[in-house]
C-alpha cells in the first residue's frame, strides 16, 4: 500500500471520528446522539464545549491540501499525526474528572471536566496513528510499505498502551510512600526481610518468600522436566504406541481451570483424605497436614506443567536426526553409550526449554498456592493479599512484584547464557531417512517406572474431580449421589421462554463470549506481529518483540492490579466493562501467538514473500494469499491456546471482573473460598468439557496430519513456544 | 537509441559495516541475455535483489528502462525474477501459481487461469495445471516457475542460479531453453551464476564482480580473450600469470622477455616495459626446443587433451595441448612457445 | 466462505456491542457489591428487584477485595452500595472518605449495637448483621484424640491441642483480625500478645479465607477451627459433626455493614436499596439462605439456629479504635514480628 492511500484513509478515518460517533464514552447509549452526552467531537466544538479540543480539527485540516494534491508530504504527516496524539492525550490527562485536573492547567480551563474518550475518539486516534504511519512510510521508512508502517506504529502504539503503560504505573507505586516519591523506601521493599530472610535455614521458621518461590520453581522446573522426559522418550522411543493416551493426559491439565487440581489433592491426601484415612485404617499411619505447603503445591504444579514439558521434549526428541545417532552405533558405540554421548547433549535445549517453562510458570502460578500453600507462601500469593489484604500496601505489591520480574528475567538471561554458544540444529529440512534407535532397555524401564504411576495418579485426581460433582460433598466423603450442585449451577427454567435460572450462568456466558473475542484477536495480533518481526526489518524491531513478548513475564496479578490502576479514569476508561477483559486476555495471551507464529514463519522460506512480491502482490496481498493459508496451523493453535487461556485465567481478571461481567473462575474461586467444593468442582467439570469440545474440534478442523507436520504435538504445541526463543 | 533496460548510477548497497554492493554503475541493454557472474559473497544476489526491489539501494540510482525506480517496492516494478529455490507457493496449484501474479495485479479469475493456461501449455506443461509443486519433478518446477515470471511480460526477468537445483545433464538442456525463450521473446534477462561455463555459453554480455565491485564488463568473448586483470583473467578460465617484460609492440605481435628468454607472441599493442601477463593454457605450444625453456613436472593424459606442468624460469605453467600433438613425458626437457599472450593492468 | 463471513460478521457485531459501554442499561438500575457468601447475595438482589423495579448488578466479592476495588475506582466509582462483608474494611472506607455519609429513617429499628456502630462511624456505613467470634471442634476427632471438650479461649492453648487449631491470618482475613483485637481487649495488649504466642505453637495453619477453618474443623482437616459462630453453624447445619462454642472468657462481634459509595451513579437508588435492606423483610432473607447472622432490624425473624447474642457473653468492642488503619497496622505489625515470626 502507498503511503499516500493510507494517508488518504486514514485522513478519512479522523474525520469520521470527527465528525459521526460520540466522543465521549456512554453511560446510557445512543440515544441522545447528535446531541448531548452522544455528540460527537464536531458539535461540541460548534456548540462551544470542549473547547480545548479546537487544536485537534485544525491539525488535521492542515495535512488535507497536499493529500487531495496527490502528495505525501512525510515530515508534515508525521507532525499532523503525532500531533492529534499528544494533544488528545495530554488534554485528556489535564482535564479529567473532577478533582483530577492538572494543576498547571487549572487557570486556563477553571474547573471544567470531561468524561473519557469514547468511539469518536477511538477514530480519530486511529486515524492519526494512519497518518504518522502514512508519514513514516513516505520518508522512506519500512521500505516504503505503509501497510508495515502501521502495522508496526499501531501494533507498538497497542502495546505501550495495555502492557508497558500499565506496567509503570504499577511499578512506580514501588517508589512511592504517602503519595511521594521515596527511594529509600523502594529500597527498603524490595531487600524487605520477608523476601529475603533464611531463617528456614536455621531455625523452624519460614524463610523469605523470595527463598520460597526460588525454592518451588526450582523444584518444578527440574521435576516436570524429568518427568516429561520419561514421557518423551517412552513415546518417541518406545514402540509401545501410547501415543493418545499420552495426548489426552498432556491436554487435560492444559484445559483445567486452577485451584480444581488442588482441590483434588486435598480430597485424596488431605487430613482426612480417602489416601490418608485408608493408610491410616490399614497401616496405622498417623494423619498428618502435610499435602499443605511445599509439598502439595509442588504437586499440584507438576500435575499441572509436566504436559507442557512432555510436549516440548516429545517434539525435541522427535527432531535428533535418526542419522546422528545411526553415525553414533556404526562407531562401535553401544546403545547407552549411544544415548549418554549423543541424544542426550542433543536434548539440551529441549530440555532448557522445558525447564524454563515449568520455572516461569511456577513462578507465575497463583492458584495451587492459594489453596494449598498453607503456611507457605509465595510471591505471586503475597502480592495477592498484600493488595487485597486486610493490610491494603501496593507499594509493598510493586516492589514484590519487581521481585518477581527479576527472578523470571534472571532465568531467560540463564537460558540464552546457557544455550548461546552453541548450535544444536539438527533439522535441515532434507527429510533424514533412518530409525529412530530404540531406548536403552534400563532407561526404558526406568522410564516407565516413573512413567506409568504418574500417569495413573493424574487419572485418579481427575477422577476425583468428576465424581466429586456428583456426590454431596466429597470432602467429607458424603458420597451419596447428587444432581444438586448442577442444578444450582445451570438450572434452566421455562417461564415464559426460557430462563437460566442456575448461580453460574451469568459467569458462564460472560466468559464464552469474552473467551471467543478475544481468542481471534490475540491470534490475529499475534500472527502480524509475528510476520512483523520475523519478515520485516525496520528500527525498534528488537524494541517491538520485547514488548510483545513482555507481558509473558508478568504474573497476573500484577496485571489485573495495574489495569485497574491505569484504566480506571480518563482518557483511558476501561473498567467495568468486558473490554477490559478482552483487551487484558489478547495482551497477556499475546507472547504465544507471537512465537508460535515466529515459529510457523521460520518454515517458511523467505523467497516465498519475495516472489509475491516481484509478481506485483503487496504486503497485503502476500500475507493474505501466501503467508497466512501456510500458516493456518499457527492460526488455529493460537486460536486455541488463547481460548483456553481465556477461560482458566482467574489472577489477573478478578480485579477486573465487575457486576455484569463476571467469569466462570473468579466465580469458582468464590465457591472455593467459600468452601462449596463441590459446586466449583462441578462447574469446572464443565468448563473442562467445553474446552475439551473446543479443543478437539479445532484439532479435528486442522486435521491432525498437518498440524502433526508443523508442530508435532499437535494443537497445543505453541504452550512452550515462548521460552524456546 | 532505447533507453538502457537497466542503468544502476553508483549504487551502494551496505549492510551493516559490508559493503555487499560498492558504487557500482552500468548500462545493461534492453533484449540482452547478461550474466551476473563471480565467486561466492562478491554480491551478485544482491545486485539482483536492487533490481527486484526486494533491497532498496542505500546510495544510488537505479532506472528501468528509463524510469528511476529506486525508492520503488518489488510489487511497484514490472520485473520478474525465477528464484533459486523457485519459490512456488506449495498450497497453490500450478495453474493457481502462474496465475498468481495475474490476479493480484487485478485480472479477473478467468482471464487470470485462461492466460497461465496458454503460457503454462506453450512451456510443454499442459496437463500438470491441477497438480502441487511438490507432485513435479525439479526441471518441471524450475518450468512452472519461469512461466510464473513470464506470464506477466516483465520489463526484465531475473534468474539467481537457476540451474543450481538441477542434476548435471538436465542443466545443458535447460540453460540452452532459457537462451532460446530470451531470443524468441527479445527478453531482457539478468542472470546469476558462479559457473563461468554456463555464463560464457548463454551470455550476450558478462558482468563480472569481485568484491561487490565490477571488476570487468565485456561479451564473453572479450572478457577471455581480453580479462582486464589476472582476477578475470583467472575466473574466465584458466591462465597463466607471469611476470615478463615487453621489448617492443606494435601490430597485434610483440617481443617479449619472459624467464630470461625471448619470445615473439601474439599481443595488443602496450608500452614497453615490464609487465603482467597471462597465458591460456592452450595458448602454450610445447616444442623440443625454441620458447621459453622448462622441464616438464607432471603429465596427464585426459583424453582428448594432455596436460603439462612445465617448470620454467617464470614459473609454473599449466599447459593443455591437443591430444594429436607430440607427447612428452615427465622430466623430459622443453620448449615453451607462447602463441598468443594477454597483457594485465596493474 | 459466505458463512465463515456471516460469522466474522456476526462475532464483530457481539464484540460491538459488548464493548459499548452501558448500550443497554435500563433507566433504574443499581450497581451493589457484596461481600456475604453468593446463597445470600443473589436471593437479596432479587427480592430488591421484584420489590422495587430496579434492576441490580451485582458482583460478589470479599470484602478485603470489594475494599481494593472501592479504593482505586475512588477517583471514578462504579459501584453504588457495598453490601455486606465485615465492619471494619466499612469503618476504612468511611475514614478514608471513600463512602457516603447517609441516615436511614430506619435507624430507628435498629438493634443498638447497630447504631452505636452508624454513629461511630458518622454514618458513613451501618449494621446490617452481626456475628460473634467463637469456634468450633470436631466431635469425632476431639474423642479419638481423648481431648476434654474445650469451652474457653484459654483451653485452646493447652498442649493437647497442639497443630490442631486453625485459624486465618489477620493479615488477609478480617475475621482473624477480629480475633487479635477481641484478644486484646478482652486481655489488655500484653497479655493478649503472650497467649497469641502460646496459641501460635498449636496453631497448623493460618487460612487466608476467614471461613476457611470452620470446613477445615468440620472435614476433621484441623480439630478446632476459629471463625465466626454462623460460619460453623453453616457447616453444622450441613451435616458436619462439630459442636459450636462460645467462649467463656466473652468473645468479640462483627457487624456486617453496608455503604453507600461516594461519587455513585445511582445515588436515588442506592438509598433506596439502603432503607430497604434496613427493613425486616429484607433481613429475613439470610436465615432463609443459610446465613446464621444476627440481623441488625429488631424485628427481624431470628433464625432458630442463630447463636443468640443472649446467650453469649459479648465484650464492648471498640470498632472505631480497632478499626482504624493506624491502630491496625501497628497491631498488625506487631503480630507479624512477635507471633508469626516465633518458632512453633
Ligand atoms: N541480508 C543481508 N544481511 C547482511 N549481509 C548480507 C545480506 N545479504 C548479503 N549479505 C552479504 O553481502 C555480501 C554479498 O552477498 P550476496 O549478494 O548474496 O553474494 P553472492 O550472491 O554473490 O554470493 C556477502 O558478504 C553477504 O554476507
Ligand atoms: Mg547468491
Amino acid at each position: 500500500m502507498g503511503a499516500l492511500s493510507l494517508a488518504r484513509i486514514a485522513l478519512a478515518c479522523a474525520a469520521f471520528g470527527l465528525l459521526i460517533p460520540p466522543w465521549y464514552g456512554l453511560e446510557s447509549g445512543f440515544a441522545s446522539w447528535p446531541g448531548g452526552e452522544a455528540a460527537p467531537l464536531a458539535v461540541l466544538l460548534a456548540g462551544g464545549a470542549a473547547w480545548w479540543l479546537w487544536p485537534v480539527p485544525l491539525i488535521l485540516l492542515a495535512s488535507a491540501p497536499s493529500l487531495l494534491a496527490h502528495r505525501a508530504e512525510g515530515r508534515l504527516l508525521i507532525a499532523c499525526g503525532a500531533g492529534v496524539i499528544a494533544w488528545v492525550f495530554l488534554q485528556g490527562w489535564a482535564i479529567g474528572l473532577p478533582g483530577t485536573v492538572w494543576s498547571i492547567a487549572a487557570p486556563f480551563v477553571g474547573d471544567a471536566s470531561q468524561p473519557a474518550l469514547g468511539w469518536g475518539a477511538t477514530f480519530l486516534l486511529t486515524g492519526a496513528v494512519g497518518l504518522l504511519s502514512a508519514g513514516l512510510a513516505a520518508q522512506g521508512r519500512f521500505n516504503g510499505d505503509a501497510f508495515v508502517s502501521f502495522l508496526v506504529v499501531g501494533s507498538a502504539a497497542l502495546l505501550i498502551a495495555f502492557v508497558f503503560a500499565p506496567l509503570l504505573t504499577i511499578l512506580s507505586a514501588a517508589a512511592v510512600e504517602d503519595g511521594r516519591i521515596a527511594p529509600e523506601a523502594m529500597l527498603a521493599r524490595l531487600t524487605a526481610h520477608e523476601a529475603w530472610s533464611l531463617a528456614c535455614v536455621t531455625s523452624s521458621l519460614g524463610c523469605g518468600v523470595v527463598w520460597n518461590t526460588l525454592a518451588l520453581a526450582t523444584l518444578t522446573g527440574v521435576l516436570s522436566t524429568l518427568l516429561g522426559l520419561a514421557f518423551a522418550l517412552l513415546s518417541a522411543r518406545a514402540n509401545l504406541h501410547l501415543g493418545g493416551a499420552f495426548r489426552a493426559l498432556a491436554i487435560l491439565p492444559l484445559i483445567t481451570p486452577p485451584f480444581v487440581v488442588s482441590l483434588s489433592l486435598i480430597v485424596l491426601f488431605g487430613r482426612t483424605g480417602m489416601v490418608t484415612e485408608a493408610l491410616s485404617a490399614l497401616f496405622g499411619i498417623p494423619r498428618s497436614r502435610w499435602i499443605y505447603g511445599l509439598p502439595g503445591v509442588l504437586l499440584a504444579q507438576l500435575l499441572a506443567f509436566t504436559p507442557i514439558a512432555y510436549l516440548l521434549l516429545e517434539g525435541a526428541v522427535r527432531q535428533i536426526a535418526p542419522s546422528l545417532e545411526e553415525a553414533a552405533s556404526t562407531m562401535g558405540a553401544r546403545r547407552f553409550t549411544v544415548f549418554r554421548t549423543v541424544t542426550w547433549p542433543l536434548l539440551r535445549p529441549g530440555l532448557a526449554a522445558a525447564f524454563l517453562l515449568g520455572f516461569v510458570e511456577s513462578l507465575s502460578d497463583f492458584g495451587n498456592p492459594l489453596v494449598l500453600g498453607g503456611d507457605f507462601d509465595v510471591l505471586a500469593t503475597r502480592i495477592f493479599f498484600a493488595i487485597a489484604g486486610a493490610r491494603h500496601d501496593p507499594g509493598r505489591a510493586a516492589a514484590l512484584a519487581l521481585l518477581l520480574l527479576g527472578l523470571t528475567f534472571g532465568a531467560f538471561a540463564l537460558q540464552t547464557a546457557w544455550l548461546g554458544k552453541r548450535r544444536y540444529v539438527t533439522v535441515t529440512g532434507k527429510g533424514d531417512a533412518g530409525v529412530p534407535s530404540p531406548l536403552p532397555r534400563g532407561l526404558a524401564i526406568a522410564c516407565g517406572a516413573v512413567a506409568f504411576p504418574w500417569m495413573a495418579f493424574t487419572a485418579i485426581v481427575y477422577a476425583i474431580i468428576m465424581l466429586g460433582a456428583f456426590v454431596h460433598d466429597i470432602g467429607r466423603s458424603d458420597m451419596t449421589f447428587t444432581w444438586r450442585h448442577y442444578i444450582t449451577a445451570f438450572e434452566v427454567e421455562w417461564f415464559q421462554g426460557l430462563v437460566f435460572r442456575g448461580a453460574a450462568w451469568d459467569s458462564l456466558f460472560t466468559t464464552i463470549e469474552v473467551a471467543a473475542i478475544s481468542a481471534p484477536l490475540t491470534a490475529g495480533l499475534g500472527i502480524l506481529l509475528a510476520w512483523l518481526l520475523a519478515r520485516q526489518a525496520f528500527p525498534g524491531r528488537r524494541t517491538l518483540e520485547f514488548l510483545a513478548m513482555l507481558s509473558f513475564a508478568i504474573p497476573g496479578t500484577v496485571v489485573g492490579v495495574s489495569y485497574i490502576m491505569a484504566f480506571n479514569v480518563p482518557p483511558l476508561e476501561l473498567t467495568g466493562t468486558s473490554l477490559i477483559l478482552i483487551i487484558c486476555f489478547v495482551f497477556r495471551n499475546l507472547p504465544v501467538g507471537v512465537r508460535g507464529g515466529i515459529a510457523a514463519l521460520a518454515q517458511i522460506d523467505r523467497s516465498l514473500d519475495e516472489a509475491s512480491a516481484t509478481m506485483g502482490g503487496g504486503a497485503v496481498a502476500t500475507l493474505r494469499r501466501v503467508i497466512l493459508p501456510l500458516m493456518r496451523p499457527a492460526i488455529i493453535a493460537a486460536l486455541a491456546y488463547s481460548f483456553v487461556h481465556a477461560m482458566t485465567a482467574v489472577s489477573a481478571v478478578i480485579f477486573l471482573v465487575s457486576a455484569r461481567h463476571n467469569l466462570a473462575t473468579v466465580y469458582i474461586v468464590g465457591r472455593v473460598e467459600a468452601g462449596e467444593i463441590a459446586l466449583a468442582i462441578a462447574y469446572s467439570s464443565v468448563l473442562i468439557l467445553i474446552m475439551l469440545a473446543v479443543v478437539l474440534g479445532i484439532d479435528k478442523l486442522v486435521g491432525r496430519a498437518q498440524i502433526g507436520r508443523r508442530a508435532p504435538a499437535g494443537a497445543m504445541q505453541t504452550a512452550p513456544v515462548p521460552v524456546t526463543a | 537509441m532505447p533507453d538502457p533496460a537497466i542503468r544502476f548510477e553508483r549504487v551502494t548497497k551496505a549492510f551493516g559495516p559490508v559493503r555487499a554492493v560498492d558504487a557500482v554503475s552500468f548500462d545493461l541493454p534492453q533484449g540482452a541475455l547478461v550474466t551476473l557472474l563471480g565467486p561466492s559473497g562478491c554480491g551478485k544476489t544482491t545486485t539482483l535483489r536492487l533490481i527486484a526491489g526486494l533491497e532498496l539501494p542505500s546510495e544510488g540510482r537505479i532506472e528501468i528502462e528509463g524510469r528511476d525506480v529506486s525508492r520503488l517496492a518489488a510489487a511497484e516494478r514490472r520485473i520478474a525474477m525465477v528464484f533459486q529455490s523457485y519459490a512456488l507457493f506449495p498450497h497453490m496449484t500450478v495453474l493457481e501459481n502462474v496465475a498468481y501474479g495475474l490476479s493480484v495485479n487485478g485480472a479477473r479469475r478467468a482471464a487470470a487461469e485462461a492466460e497461465a493456461r496458454a503460457m503454462l501449455a506453450s512451456l510443454g506443461l499442459e496437463g500438470f495445471e491441477a497438480r502441487l509443486p511438490a507432485e513435479l519433478s525439479g526441471g518441471q518446477q524450475q518450468r512452472v516457475a519461469v512461466a510464473r515470471a513470464l506470464v506477466l511480460r516483465p520489463q526484465v526477468l531475473l534468474f539467481d542460479e537457476p540451474l543450481s537445483n538441477l542434476d548435471a545433464r538436465l542443466r545443458r538442456r535447460v540453460r540452452e531453453d532459457i537462451r532460446d525463450l530470451q531470443r524468441k521473446l527479445g527478453l531482457s534477462v539478468v542472470y546469476v551464476t558462479h559457473d563461468q561455463q554456463e555464463a560464457l555459453a548463454v551470455s550476450d554480455l558478462v558482468v563480472v564482480m569481485r568484491d561487490g565491485r565490477i571488476a570487468q564488463m565485456g561479451t564473453p568473448t572479450e572478457l577471455y580473450e581480453d580479462p582486464a586483470d589476472a582476477f578475470v583473467a583467472d575466473f574466465m578460465g584458466e591462465a597463466n600469470v607471469i611476470a615478463g617484460e615487453v621489448l617492443a609492440a606494435d601490430g597485434g605481435r610483440a617481443r617479449l622477455r619472459v624467464g630470461g628468454a625471448e619470445v615473439e607472441a601474439a599481443m595488443r599493442a602496450h608500452p614497453v616495459g615490464p609487465a603482467t601477463l597471462a597465458v591460456r593454457p592452450e595458448a602454450v605450444t610445447l616444442v623440443d626446443a625454441g620458447g621459453v625453456p622448462g622441464r616438464v613436472a607432471r603429465a596427464a593424459f585426459l583424453g582428448q587433451t594432455r596436460e603439462y606442468e612445465v617448470e620454467t624460469d617464470a614459473g609454473m605453467l599449466f599447459v593443455i595441448a591437443p591430444a594429436s600433438a607430440p607427447a612428452f613425458a615427465e622430466g623430459a626437457a622443453v620448449g615453451c612457445r607462447l602463441e598468443r599472450v594477454i597483457p594485465l593492468r596493474g | 466462505m459466505t458463512s465463515k463471513r456471516g460469522f466474522a460478521v456476526a462475532l464483530f457485531a457481539g464484540a460491538l456491542a459488548a464493548l459499548v459501554p452501558g448500550a443497554a442499561r435500563a433507566q433504574g438500575q443499581l450497581t451493589v457489591y457484596c461481600s456475604v457468601q453468593e446463597e445470600w447475595c443473589r436471593p437479596m438482589m432479587a427480592a430488591f428487584e421484584r420489590a422495587t423495579g430496579i434492576r441490580v448488578a451485582m458482583t460478589r466479592k470479599s470484602s478485603g477485595e470489594t475494599m481494593t476495588q472501592i479504593r482505586a475506582e475512588a477517583t471514578n466509582p462504579r459501584g453504588d452500595v457495598w453490601w455486606g462483608g465485615t465492619g471494619d474494611p466499612h469503618m476504612q472506607a468511611a475514614e478514608e472518605n471513600l463512602t457516603l455519609e447517609y441516615r436511614s429513617p430506619r435507624l430507628a429499628e435498629l438493634h443498638d449495637w447497630a447504631v452505636r456502630q452508624a454513629q461511630q462511624a458518622n454514618y458513613r456505613t451501618v449494621g446490617i448483621y452481626a456475628g460473634a467470634l467463637g469456634y468450633s471442634y470436631n466431635v469425632p476427632e476431639l474423642q479419638r484424640r481423648r481431648i476434654e471438650a474445650p469451652r474457653c479461649w484459654a483451653d485452646l492453648i493447652k498442649p493437647a491441642f497442639r497443630g490442631e487449631v486453625q485459624v486465618a491470618d489477620p493479615n488477609t482475613s478480617g475475621t482473624a483480625y477480629t480475633l487479635l483485637a477481641t484478644i486484646v481487649q478482652l486481655m489488655g495488649e500484653e497479655p493478649a500478645f503472650d497467649y497469641l504466642k502460646a496459641l501460635h505453637r498449636n496453631v497448623n495453619q493460618y487460612t487466608r479465607s476467614g471461613a476457611a477453618p470452620a470446613r477445615a474443623a468440620a472435614t476433621g482437616e484441623s480439630v478446632v477451627g476459629i471463625t465466626f459462630l454462623h460460619d460453623a453453624v453453616t457447616q453444622k447445619v450441613n451435616g458436619a459433626p462439630v459442636e459450636i462454642v462460645a467462649p467463656c472468657e466473652g468473645t468479640g462481634y462483627e457487624i456486617g455493614s453496608m455503604s453507600i459509595i461516594r461519587g455513585a451513579r445511582n445515588l436515588d437508588n442506592a438509598k433506596r436499596f439502603f432503607d430497604w435492606a434496613l427493613s425486616a423483610e429484607a433481613q429475613a432473607i439470610g436465615a432463609e439462605a443459610k446465613s446464621y447472622q444476627l440481623p441488625s432490624n429488631r424485628n427481624a425473624p431470628i433464625p432458630p439456629e442463630a447463636p443468640r447474642f443472649e446467650n453469649i457473653k459479648l465484650i464492648d468492642y471498640d470498632f472505631a479504635r480497632w478499626g482504624s488503619a493506624a491502630e491496625r497496622t501497628r497491631l498488625l505489625t506487631r503480630w507479624d514480628r512477635e507471633v508469626r515470626a516465633a518458632a512453633r
